[in-house]
């Protein structure tokens, strides 16, 4: 990433800010178009590739596989070293309890009643957002799926943050899971089998609740949305907002070493809700459309074409 | 073990191709904002994504060669490419195996001497792996390597040939590549015919060396053909952009 800004550039964005106008000829709460495409990785369970018109380009995949809950699962970020830490964090916490309700199988099996443990974790996941976790469970205490999310960073060109929660989200909705066929054989002993069916698949539940986040920058007294590298060499404050489609704050990060004034904060707050909200809104749509017409062309038996990195 | 039956009675390959027909290959370059030239190619399921960075100032001082340039290759495999998840090591013996290959294949190509004192960086991302990973690499980083404007002599062009059961076969995908065929890589430049790079790690019967590397040469030639094609519609679009 660039990190050197000279003072007569940073100038000219501040003033440029300051008078509501970006070095892109955008305004301060304007984003900058989003190219977004499921599915482009067939060798994953869903796919999706984020490309903010630009720069930023990121390919985020899920991976389901089948493991012991106490397998340590988390959300990995790749990248930058210093991003993989920070992304890691921030969305275990936005991604909600996942670290918790992913361990929970096994911790219910110590108690000796599973089925007392799978109904907590699902009533504090569906209350909160975010992915139902206990449907990924296929023998209590024993056997889950495993959800592995990577999110590739191609390439940077500011507001990575926004573009990898919104890859993710797109992902998880492209994930499909297969099913499973549970036997018990008495004495807490059980075999399952993972059906074969392509057609037959099961969705991550609660993939609706999955935030997205908005980062806010505070450029002078001013704040902006989905920053240039050069306007994030600018930013005091950043804001990370992540909020879900019913517009519920999931988490809120403060980064960068400036502050900001408790009535600006609230304000920010309450502007990347609502952007939060209305881009969510846009996605789905945008999901839904290219899932419709990815159904119509399969039922039909034409070929899907990707675009994948030949859409600029 | 149940053997896959690679070949069909009919002749035809596990993934329907014929012994002699490659995969599908498209490319694209200048596809990364932040390198001086990336390429993004796929052989069929094989998808690889190249940036060249450089010629640039040399990062550690060691490494400076005072009459001409560096190469510097990496190689990473996401880890979703492959069919199992798995996470690599930077250090992964056979990453760094792959990266040196495309180094040793580069450097007799790239003119070094143009740029003394430098270091060029060519980094890999393999997004898919169907087998080729290889080849795909090298076509590729020619791709890039293009795109940055780093002088060279001639393209450079890679392609596998193997012999699958009772044919020489080209451009191996993953089955293939893993059930035991032997398998060769070779890197040739298209112009002269000469050939930069040849690596093969099993054994093969010296009387079908000679078909298995003509078939690889061949494959070579039609790679050059796409390859070209891709930098001469790139530098078309290009100029038509600067003549508005």
């Amino acid at each position: 990433m660039p990190g050197l800004i000279s003072p007569a550039e940073r100038d000219y964005i501040l003033k440029g800010i300051e008078c509501n106008i970006r070095a892109d000829g955008r305004q301060r709460p304007d984003y900058r178009e989003v190219i977004l495409e499921t599915g482009v990785v067939s060798q994953t369970s869903g796919s999706a590739r984020v490309r903010i018109a630009g720069g930023s380009d990121v390919l985020v995949s899920v991976k389901a596989e089948i493991g012991s809950p106490s397998a340590s699962q988390q959300f990995e970020g790749r990248g930058a070293d210093d991003l993989n830490n920070e992304l890691t964090q921030m969305m275990s916490r936005f991604l909600h309890h996942t670290k918790t309700t992913f361990t929970t199988p096994s911790s219910s099996s110590s108690q000796g009643s599973a089925g007392a443990g799978a109904s907590t974790t699902a009533g504090s996941s569906s209350s909160t957002g975010g992915i139902n976790l206990s449907k990924l469970c296929i023998i209590p205490g024993q056997q889950c799926w495993i959800l592995y999310i990577d999110a590739l960073v191609l390439d940077y060109g500011g507001n990575l943050m926004d573009a990898i929660l919104m890859g993710t989200r797109a992902a998880i909705f492209d994930t499909q899971i297969p099913k499973t066929e549970v036997q018990d054989l008495g004495d807490g002993q059980f075999e399952f089998e993972v059906l074969d069916d392509a057609e037959d698949t099961d969705i991550v539940e609660g993939r609706e609740d999955m935030p997205i986040c908005v980062t806010l920058n505070k450029v002078g007294a001013r704040h902006i949305v989905d920053a240039s590298p050069l306007e994030e060499l600018c930013t005091e404050a950043k804001l990370v907002v992540a909020v879900n489609r019913s517009g519920e704050l999931c988490g809120l990060q403060k980064g960068n070493d400036g502050g900001i004034e408790p009535s600006l904060l609230l304000e920010m707050i309450q502007f990347g809700k609502t952007m939060g909200q209305t881009l969510i809104k846009q996605l789905d749509l945008k999901i839904k459309e290219e899932a419709d017409s990815d159904l119509a062309k399969r039922q039909r038996g034409e070929p899907i074409q990707k675009l994948g990195f030949f859409a600029q | 073990m149940s053997r896959v039956e690679l070949l069909s009675p009919e002749g035809l390959r596990i993934d329907g191709r014929r012994p002699a027909e490659l995969r599908k290959i498209t490319s694209t370059t200048s596809v990364l904002s932040q390198a001086d030239g990336s390429a993004y190619l796929e052989h069929g399921n094989t998808k690889v994504l190249a940036a060249v960075y450089g010629p640039r100032e040399a990062r550690h001082r060691a490494l400076v060669i005072h009459d001409r340039a560096v190469l510097n290759v990496e190689l990473n495999l996401a880890p979703f490419s492959t069919g199992e998840r798995r996470r690599r090591n930077k250090n992964d013996k056979r990453l760094l195996e792959i990266a040196q290959f495309v180094k040793q294949t580069f450097e007799p190509v790239v003119i070094t001497t143009l740029y003394p004192r430098s270091q060029i960086d060519i980094y890999f991302q393999v997004i898919q792996h169907d087998g080729g990973t290889l080849q795909a690499c090298i076509n590729a980083a020619t791709l890039a390597l293009i795109d940055a404007g780093i002088a060279m002599t001639d393209y450079v062009c890679a392609c596998t040939a193997g012999w699958v059961e009772r044919e020489a076969a080209i451009d191996l995908n993953y089955t293939e590549e893993s059930a035991d065929t032997s398998e060769m890589t070779i890197a040739m430049l298209p112009k002269s015919s000469k050939i930069t790079l040849m690596q093969m790690e099993s054994r093969l019967h010296v009387d079908k060396l000679d078909e298995v590397i003509a078939l690889a040469g061949e494959g070579c030639k039609q790679i050059h053909e796409v390859l070209d094609k891709t930098v001469r519609d790139r530098a078309e679009d290009l100029a038509r952009k600067m003549a508005v």
